[in-house]
């Protein structure tokens, strides 16, 4: 089901970038490109976060941008970011973005609960941090 | 049986989330509970016996819901949500 999703082109390994919104715009860049997102959405993800904090940041490192379902989405997606060096997004260090493009309320959620659960549990979480898209592919 | 709202923006990613380790955390205490996942416009027409959201959307929340709110900063850290929740059962 996850695999469906965040498809193996859908994963990026970047040494740094410059902010958080950048991190955003490169995170989403495979999804934009499969057209499952319009560039408005990018956008939409960005303006969240300066209106609504930044409660995005899950857990230390890990932030999971997204904005409202169905508008500027076209098909349901995951793409996944990692980053070596971390930006700052409003006060907190982030290396692993996961973005989500969502077209209703339920046709997305077995993905991200499978997901979730690597990123919740510890010695998964771990292989993210580290970096190591061979060894996440074959956790997926 | 309580039950509880886990609110973020859409309605859609953070909450689940939260959701998710609300359920791990009563789990853990052996509380019941039905946790329902909703956006903060949804949540605000909505009693429960208790509100999860980050701080931002549960200052606009408070001035619109009777149910208790409290204000979780990392959605997907099950210790702090488990503080939270020990707070509530106080």
């Amino acid at each position: 089901m996850l695999k469906e999703y965040l498809k193996d082109d859908y994963m990026q390994h970047v040494s740094c970038l410059d902010s958080w919104e950048e991190a955003i715009a490169v995170a989403a860049d495979p999804l934009l490109k499969s057209r499952i997102i319009e560039e408005s959405y990018i956008q939409a993800m960005i303006d969240s976060v300066e209106k609504n904090g930044p409660y995005i940041v899950l857990k230390d490192y890990f932030a999971l941008p997204h904005a409202k379902a169905g508008e500027g989405v076209n098909d349901v997606g995951l793409s996944l970011l990692l980053l070596d060096e971390p930006v700052d997004l409003k006060g907190n260090p982030v290396k692993v973005f996961l973005v989500l493009a969502a077209v209703d309320h339920t046709s997305h959620l077995k993905a991200l609960s499978e997901i979730s659960e690597l990123l919740m549990n510890d010695e998964t979480y771990e292989q993210f941090l580290a970096n190591d898209l061979a060894e996440i592919k074959k956790l997926l | 049986m309580y039950k509880f709202l886990a609110v973020c923006g859409f309605g859609v990613g953070s909450s689940l989330v939260l959701k998710m380790s609300i359920e791990k955390a009563a789990k853990e205490r052996g509380v019941e509970c039905e946790v329902e996942n909703m956006d903060l416009s949804s949540a605000k027409g909505t009693n429960a016996d208790a509100v999860f959201t980050s701080q931002e959307l549960g200052d606009e929340l408070k001035t619109a819901t009777k149910s208790p709110v409290y204000p979780i900063q990392r959605y997907m850290d099950k210790e702090e949500v488990g503080q939270a929740l020990d707070d509530f059962l106080g």
